[in-house]
């Protein structure tokens, strides 16, 4: 890399170019924060269009809408849409605008590079995305991509591959970004156990990327030389085995379950604080917590995979050491109610947004505690209750964190205060359309109800209709949110440097909005 | 009314509603209901956590509101706490360890089985073959329900029998004894499932799997595959008929003398 | 700067491993699996030194059979069922059928269960070893010949052998 921070230093007075150059040729890191937050939103959206196609589908027994061939290739973009689409670059997009500014750094510490991992994304999802409108459609062996039924696609199949290739390419490069941004250009004075805790989470969640994306890689390489190149990877018949690429894929699928969770955990341990005007609960070990997380992440793969006939003591191996992630997890969630206890709360749209992720979170939590029962994961495998279960760490996880950062920083951002009473409908209107939507999901699903099915037989109608008016509620609500944004932009600039009363941090000592280079001299931190 | 039942209501009201199916069956093979006592302990476990968590939340959310002139305390850190929220969990995870591996040792034990039903998955349908016996036959879905399920078809699917749920063919086993059940396929993944007769486990090309069961009750039950298999995965129900083991002998004789007329 | 530089160039080499990592876990993978008998693979080398010491056990060992992808093959064991006694050398047959009129290549995948008993299912002489080439309409007789080893688990009183039979002819015309 020859990007390096003296040559950052030339391009010091230089505002924003104008006009559409000024975003292709950016390494601006507000301005690529920004392009990833826009490019995650668009995703988000498109991405749940294909979930509203499905819900569409499921609110009735008997097909109604689509092709089974074209419901599955639904449920495998839906998921490829929302984990590389939108939460990802979401979680990336706030890297970018927060880290520099709460390390008291000028920028990210390869902004060219930073640049160029952006703008690998939209060409990455027109190629993923075109793939819907081949003649063979697009994936549909769902995101995992088991073999040897992915192997069994049509013209979309190399083209996915690609795609998967170019978001892994970007993942990294932004991952290294990150580390180095974080480990080189901390505000003396800014030890490791000073940071602030949501650049902790994206220090761990980047190393996570950098140790799982090139496994991702690695996998659906084979998958591709397998297909097309004679290779014998994932086929009996040449000595490879099928569960071999759920093995290799779920090495890298785990640690990627914790990136999107990660950063979540540092935002609401930013916020809860923040409206509770009570300094974070037990810093340090939320620090251990975060990194027990990470490592245990790398031993507990097969537990996605307990019904492919492991041998007994397997099982049992990651039966208790997924348990044991329970631990740390704990430790979170009882820090965070620690930290509002006795606190001086009040509760704007970002506190109500990571309340309400601490809430919803922990019972996605405690549905991950049973379907960790081996004996009862036997049911639970592949049906609704592990939808259930991974929406519920998702949706009102990660993407709650996503909402509740974007308020609680978007006056930062824009010097630009939000509507609150909108904000305020918006999380209502959220909140009780996500439990509509997903919690009748635990029911149809230990009731018997396969995952992945775009039909299913009449005693689990009446949930599904329940969740299907619950995602429609929801997909509408986000509306809503637009609103609130485009309505924010059209505002004067008032909001005031330190938004608010509780907050903590470097970022609030910038101007609202904060120059276009941020910290051109470091801060100190005592 | 069960405690499960009423505990699932107050979370969920409008399940008080209609009697709905909102949990797992408890099914009628010692797998399936060892299954379900677990899950119904961790269920308990979780929902006294949950109200502890949760309470202690809503009561700080409550009281210690700035509306209410609440000051901030000022403590932030703890080891003593912080230890022991380590410690107890896991003394409630060794709790929970203890009986789930008991009953995953006697779920995979599938060793002195009396019969052996050999299924493979097909895209999409089901192939049995009792190995002792040499009885083989496909099963697949039955044809009321394969025409109701197409796009467009204009069946109203709630006045098809069992719709997605029976099959041309269905397996009969007996009752009160130890069957073993190999899986495996013929093109793709796979899962062989009959909630009722306990968990499920793929059915992978090139290798064989086993599960075992032993139906306490005669009766009918329904299952279906539970792991993507392509565009008709929603498509393969699984149907048991568990009878007493004359009835089952019986039909294995019948079975063989079908075979054997078909050859002729 | 060179704190910098040294942050890039570990950051890629360790991305560079996890790549590789990803197919060294291929190898990796299929020794794990002879040690715990994952999916029942068996060994797929012949047994070179084999010591008959019969014992007074017995256990009943199934055979059966797959055609994988549909593959136009009837195969079968000539012996459904062998009660044989443990550390004692038999041989038994399956039947392999081209239902074709053209020649055909065909590979056989073992599995056995209980899968931690595989590794006492020994094979002296299998078809499974290698690719079979079969004339069309041609049917053959495919030996095997194996061993219990008395190692096996005193409380496993049966075993099954399965042999799934792949159509690999698409794959000799490529080489």
């Amino acid at each position: 890399m020859s990007t390096d921070i003296e040559k950052l230093h030339d391009d010091h007075d230089h505002g924003p170019s104008s006009g559409i150059m000024r975003w292709i040729t950016t390494t601006n890191h507000k301005d690529i924060g920004t392009m990833y937050l826009w490019f995650s939103l668009i995703m988000f959206f498109i991405g749940g269009l294909m979930a509203l196609v499905i819900r569409a589908e499921l609110f009735q027994p008997g097909l109604q809408l689509v092709v089974p061939g074209f419901f599955n290739q639904m449920t495998t973009m839906h998921a490829l849409v929302m984990i590389f689409g939108a939460v990802m670059p979401a979680f990336v997009g706030l890297a970018n605008w927060q880290l520099p500014i709460m390390i008291g750094a000028p920028d990210m510490a390869l902004p060219r590079l930073n640049n160029w991992s952006f703008w690998i994304l939209p060409f990455a999802f027109t190629m993923m995305l075109s793939t819907l409108f081949m003649e063979s459609g697009g994936p549909a062996a769902g995101w995992t991509l088991y073999p040897p039924l992915s192997l069994q696609g049509g013209d979309s199949f190399p083209f996915t591959i690609l795609a998967i290739h170019m978001l892994g390419v970007s993942s990294i490069l932004g991952a290294i970004n990150v580390i180095a941004t974080i480990l080189n250009m901390r505000a003396p004075g800014m030890t490791l156990m000073k940071m602030p805790i949501f650049v902790w989470t994206w220090l761990i969640t980047a190393f996570l990327l950098i140790a799982s994306m090139p496994v991702l890689a690695g996998a659906v390489t084979m998958l591709l030389t397998d297909k097309f190149f004679g290779t014998m990877f994932f086929t009996a018949s040449g000595g490879g085995d099928p569960v071999m690429f759920q093995h290799i894929f779920w090495f890298f699928g785990h640690p990627e379950v914790y990136i999107l969770i990660l950063p979540a955990f540092g935002i609401v341990s930013t916020i809860i604080p923040a409206f509770s005007r009570k300094r974070l609960f037990g810093y340090d070990s939320m620090v251990y917590a975060t990194a027990s997380i990470a490592l245990l992440s790398f031993i507990v793969w097969a537990h996605h995979m307990f019904t492919v006939g492991m041998p007994l003591a397997g099982e049992i191996f990651f039966m208790f050491t997924t348990m044991l992630i329970a631990i740390p997890t704990g430790v979170k969630v009882f820090n965070w109610v620690a930290t509002m206890w006795r606190g001086s709360m009040t509760f704007e749209t970002p506190m109500l947004f990571a309340i309400a992720f601490i809430v919803l979170f922990t019972i996605g939590g405690f549905s991950g505690l049973m379907l960790a029962m081996v004996p009862a994961d036997f049911q639970y495998h592949d049906t609704y209750f592990v939808v259930a279960h991974f929406h519920y760490v998702l949706v009102p996880g990660a993407v709650f964190a996503i909402m509740a950062a974007v308020y609680y920083w978007l006056p930062k951002w824009t010097g630009k205060m939000y509507n609150e009473g909108l904000g305020k409908l918006h999380f209502w209107l959220t909140t009780i359309f996500v439990n509509l939507t997903f919690f009748p999901m635990h029911f149809v699903g230990l009731a018997g109800m396969p995952r992945r099915i775009p039909d299913y037989a009449v005693q689990f109608a009446d949930f599904n209709a329940i969740a299907s008016v619950g995602a429609f509620g929801f997909g509408l609500s986000q509306l809503l949110f637009v609103y609130i944004l485009f309505n924010t932009l059209k505002k004067d600039v008032t909001a005031e440097d330190k938004v608010w009363e509780g907050a903590e941090g470097l970022e609030w000592t910038l101007s609202s909005p904060p120059p276009y280079h941020s910290f051109e001299k470091a801060p100190t931190v005592d | 009314m069960r405690i499960s039942n009423i505990l699932l209501m107050v979370i969920f009201p409008t399940a008080a509603l209609a009697e709905w199916e909102t949990n797992m069956p408890r099914g009628v093979t010692p797998t399936s209901e060892v299954a379900y006592d677990l899950h119904m302990l961790i269920f308990y476990i979780t929902v006294v956590i949950g109200i502890v968590v949760f309470g202690a939340m809503l009561y700080s959310i409550l009281y210690h509101r700035k509306s209410l002139g609440h000051k901030p305390a000022k403590f932030h850190e703890s080891t003593k706490v912080e230890i022991i929220w380590t410690v107890i969990p896991f003394i409630i995870l060794v709790g929970m360890a203890v009986p789930a591996t008991k009953a995953l040792i006697m779920m995979e034990d599938t060793r002195d089985s009396e019969i052996t039903l050999k299924v493979t998955g097909y895209q999409w349908m089901w192939q049995y073959e009792y190995l002792e016996d040499n009885v083989t036959f496909f099963s697949k879905i039955s044809d009321e329900s394969n025409a109701a399920r197409r796009l467009g078809s204009g069946v109203d699917v709630t006045t098809v029998d069992n719709y997605l749920r029976d099959v041309d063919h269905a397996i009969v086993l007996p009752t009160n004894t130890k069957v073993r059940i190999l899986l495996t396929a013929n093109d793709v993944i796979h899962a062989w499932w009959v909630p009722e007769l306990g968990g499920k486990k793929d059915a992978i090309p090139g290798y064989v799997n086993e599960i075992w069961v032993d139906i306490k009750e005669p009766g009918t039950y329904r299952g279906q595959c539970a792991e993507l298999c392509g565009k008709d995965h929603g498509f393969m129900p699984i149907v048991v008929h568990a009878v007493s083991k004359p009835e089952y002998y019986k039909w294995v004789g019948i079975q063989k003398t079908n075979r054997v007329a078909k050859n002729k | 700067m060179s704190s910098f530089k040294k942050t890039y160039l570990s950051l890629t080499l360790f991305t560079i491993f996890m790549f590789s990592f990803s197919y060294m876990l291929v190898p990796l993978y299929d020794i794990f699996c002879e040690i715990t008998g994952l999916n029942g693979k068996t060994n797929q080398e012949r047994v070179l030194v084999v010591n008959e010491n019969p014992s007074e056990r017995f256990v009943t060992v199934k055979f059966t059979s797959t055609v994988a992808n549909s593959a136009p093959f009837t195969f079968e064991p000539i012996d459904r069922e062998m009660v044989v006694q443990v550390g004692k050398i038999y041989n038994t047959f399956y039947t392999l059928t081209n239902n074709t009129t053209s020649v055909k290549h065909a590979t056989a995948s073992p599995s056995v269960v209980p899968h931690e008993d595989a590794e006492y299912f020994k094979k002296i002489e299998c078809f499974c070893f290698s690719q079979q080439q079969i004339n069309g309409l041609e049917t053959k007789e495919l030996p095997l010949q194996f061993i219990i080893d008395n190692e096996l688990d005193n409380d496993t009183r049966t075993l099954i052998l399965s042999y799934t039979m792949f159509n690999t002819t698409d794959q000799v015309g490529s080489k």
